[in-house]
């Protein structure tokens, strides 16, 4: 089996990648959650991870910028790279891969800050602009960016908390865009959100789609169907399949795969 | 599927009556017991706000007392008082000597007894000459002429001035009002002066001084530590059997009676380390060590209350662990740490036995200058007021306790603006 999946990576076409994970395995103390899992995320397409719960999904996103360092019993195995280095080598500062992959978290979490606050807190403590005009320049182009703009430029100062739930999620979306990473890494964003605030994030992830390179974990097919470009089913810990989306929705080379997509099991 | 007679038991034949009599039993019996709990809380609230309202006010009622002094006109006539002194002597060289030699005790009882008749040498408190004396010091030339000094009375005739005395003094106070010249008014002195074997003359700020260094050498050391450990052992410290230990005996620490760290205070810091006893430094550092585990347990408490995902945040855009701790995980934690210290401080302020045995209780009549003078707290002047025999000092002990009283809440009430602060900023 893991001969097909690095079938399945080589046939996304390895050059045009920005992260590259090799033989990677995760344990929490003794229980592996994580099975030599290869892959590669393309740096002009979004990619989505799909499976069903405790498949490992978020804990292999996790990996890609390193946040399983705040577990003490996670051990992280096998290679992953970053534009050809090594993120878990000893001369990778971990707060500066935080800051180049940025992630953006199931529940939204803004700061109970000011909504500028909360966009400007990630160029302040990385010395991103030397004066108030660079951050506001900073922080309007993020809200932008995140298609906050709009809603809230008259109400900078207010908490950041006393937004709505979608309006908080876009929050930390402008909040990981205002550092310029290079990966946006997203652990379904949109499961705590209505279908109008998914549906404009999901909006947002499209026009973010090429500036950086995105990874989305969901539990919604559909919603992997409609943003991404590229699609990995996971299940129980390893890499089943990963393709172009369009193939792994119409054709699954594995029954796993299909099974799971046509609502088998999951 | 020869399962029927199992699915049989399932099915109800008789819905359930609602409205039975039985039914009706069981909710007049939860109606009844609601009733009494609530009752019951009520009944609580109540004994404690009436046991809060009558110490209160019968500390007021005996304390108020304490604020103010019966004072007796006094006329002296220098001309034929028994005073040996004059104005170009005392502005001489030896003035100091001069007024060092003179009898102004003597003159006090001389005057009085000339002003009053026999015995009313007693109406006088017994620090009443040291008036004399100041002013005399200060304005040699009343010695030329005759001169009237307001001068403190003596206790028992303040009390009975105050409507609580024996009938000797009552009738001397009765007399003093007819002559007019009995007055009583604010005592300032009680504000600022320090303790005194007098109750006339004693003050409370000694004591109150003592306190106010002794609180910031425990704050200035038990909040920075405390906070410290505390982020430390949240955030830093590895899981393990180590941690374990100390997370127990810091539990410990906070519920050691108190004695025992001025037993602890005593054999360090004054025995083998050499600092002065009595000293508003080794009181800190002893209340320090008492307070310091209370604000641990709180602080710890604060930041595990912290969301986790607030620190996900920070370090999803690329924050250190320094960084997530002090722009985040504290300044959220911040108004509970601050309650626990309130709580520690209050109790740090109201200590006196582990003071007793470092040297705190004694008698000190001078409020401390700095952190190594000796010096006592408020609660302890307290203690040693309540123990005087002098009648005088019981509503000095009153008064004492109102000024603890108010200490104590100025510090709540600022702990609790600070705290407010915080959290609107956040």
């Amino acid at each position: 089996m893991s001969t097909d999946t690095s079938d399945a990576v080589s046939a996304t076409g390895s050059p045009n990648a920005k992260m590259t994970a090799r033989d990677v395995s995760v344990f929490y103390g003794d229980k592996q959650a994580i099975n030599s899992v290869s892959i590669d995320v393309d740096r002009d397409n979004v990619t989505a991870f799909i499976g069903p719960s405790g498949c490992g999904k978020s804990t292999f996103l996790r990996t890609l910028n390193r946040m399983n360092d705040t577990i003490p019993s996670a051990r992280v195995e096998g290679e992953i790279k970053l534009d050809g280095e090594d993120i878990y080598a000893s001369a990778m500062d971990v707060v500066q891969l935080r800051a180049r992959v940025g992630m953006v978290f199931q529940k939204p979490n803004p700061f109970p800050k000011s909504i500028y606050d909360n966009v400007a807190y990630g160029p302040k403590i990385h010395g991103l602009a030397d004066n108030k005009g660079e951050m506001d320049t900073i922080v309007e182009r993020s809200l932008k960016r995140a298609g906050l703009w709009e809603e809230v430029k008259d109400r900078l100062t207010d908490s950041g908390t006393a937004l709505s739930g979608g309006q908080q999620q876009r929050l930390c979306i402008a909040r990981a865009i205002a550092v310029d990473p290079e990966v946006i890494l997203m652990d379904e964003p949109c499961s705590a959100l209505d279908p109008i605030a998914t549906a404009k994030i999901e909006e947002l992830i499209h026009e973010l789609r090429g500036r950086y390179a995105i990874v989305i974990v969901t539990h919604n097919m559909q919603q992997a169907a409609r943003v991404s470009q590229r699609t990995a089913f996971f299940h129980l810990g390893t890499l089943v399949e990963y393709g172009l989306t369009t193939d792994i929705f119409t054709n699954p080379r594995e029954t796993r795969t299909k099974d799971y997509i046509t609502g088998r099991y999951g | 599927m020869n399962n029927e007679p199992a699915s049989d038991r399932f099915v109800d034949p008789t819905p359930t009556d609602w409205n039975s009599a039985e039914m009706q039993a069981r909710i007049r019996k939860r109606y009844a017991s609601e009733r009494r709990f609530k009752f019951l809380g009520l009944t609580a609230v109540v004994a404690s706000a009436a046991f809060l309202a009558f110490l209160l006010l019968v500390m007021l009622g005996n304390g108020i007392g304490g604020f103010s002094q019966t004072r007796i006109a006094l006329p002296i006539d220098f001309e034929t008082a028994p005073i040996g002194l004059d104005p170009d002597l005392i502005r001489s060289g030896s003035g100091e000597a001069a007024l060092a030699g003179a009898d102004f005790r003597g003159l006090v009882d001389y005057a009085a007894t000339e002003a009053y008749g026999p015995g009313a040498d007693a109406w006088f408190s017994g620090g009443a000459w040291e008036i004399v004396r100041a002013r005399i010091a200060a304005d040699p030339d009343i010695l030329l002429g005759k001169a009237t000094f307001d001068l403190p009375a003596a206790s028992d005739i303040d009390v009975a001035n105050k409507g609580d005395g024996g009938a000797v003094s009552e009738r001397a106070v009765a007399d003093l009002e007819r002559r007019g010249v009995i007055s009583k008014s604010f005592n300032s002195a009680f504000l600022t002066g320090g303790d005194a074997t007098d109750p006339a003359l004693a003050g409370i700020w000694g004591a109150l001084k003592g306190s106010l260094l002794t609180m910031a050498v425990t704050l200035a050391l038990a909040f920075p530590i405390g906070v410290l450990a505390s982020l430390y052992l949240e955030e830093y410290a590895p899981q393990n059997r180590w941690t374990d230990i100390i997370e127990v005996s810091i539990n410990n620490l906070a519920a050691v009676p108190s004695i025992i760290f001025g037993l602890l205070a005593l054999a360090v810091f004054i025995n083998f380390f050499g600092m002065p006893t009595s000293s508003p430094l080794v009181g800190g550092l002893t209340l320090a060590l008492m307070t310091m585990p209370v604000i641990v347990i709180a602080g710890r408490n604060a930041i595990k209350s912290v969301p986790p995902s607030i620190r996900d945040a920070a370090l999803g855009v690329g924050a250190s662990r320094v960084q997530v701790v002090f722009h985040h995980v504290l300044p959220l934690a911040l108004p509970g740490i601050l309650t626990g210290t309130i709580i520690g401080m209050a109790r740090a302020l109201g200590e006196t036995a582990p003071l007793l045995l470092i040297g705190m209780r004694a008698f000190i009549a001078d409020p401390p200058a700095g952190l190594s003078d000796a010096a006592t707290v408020l609660p302890m002047q307290i203690f040693l007021w309540s123990d005087e025999v002098d009648k005088g000092f019981v509503e000095k002990t009153s008064a004492a306790i109102i000024v603890l009283l108010v200490v104590l809440l100025t510090m709540n009430a600022l702990a609790v603006y600070f705290r407010n602060r915080f959290e609107k900023r956040w």
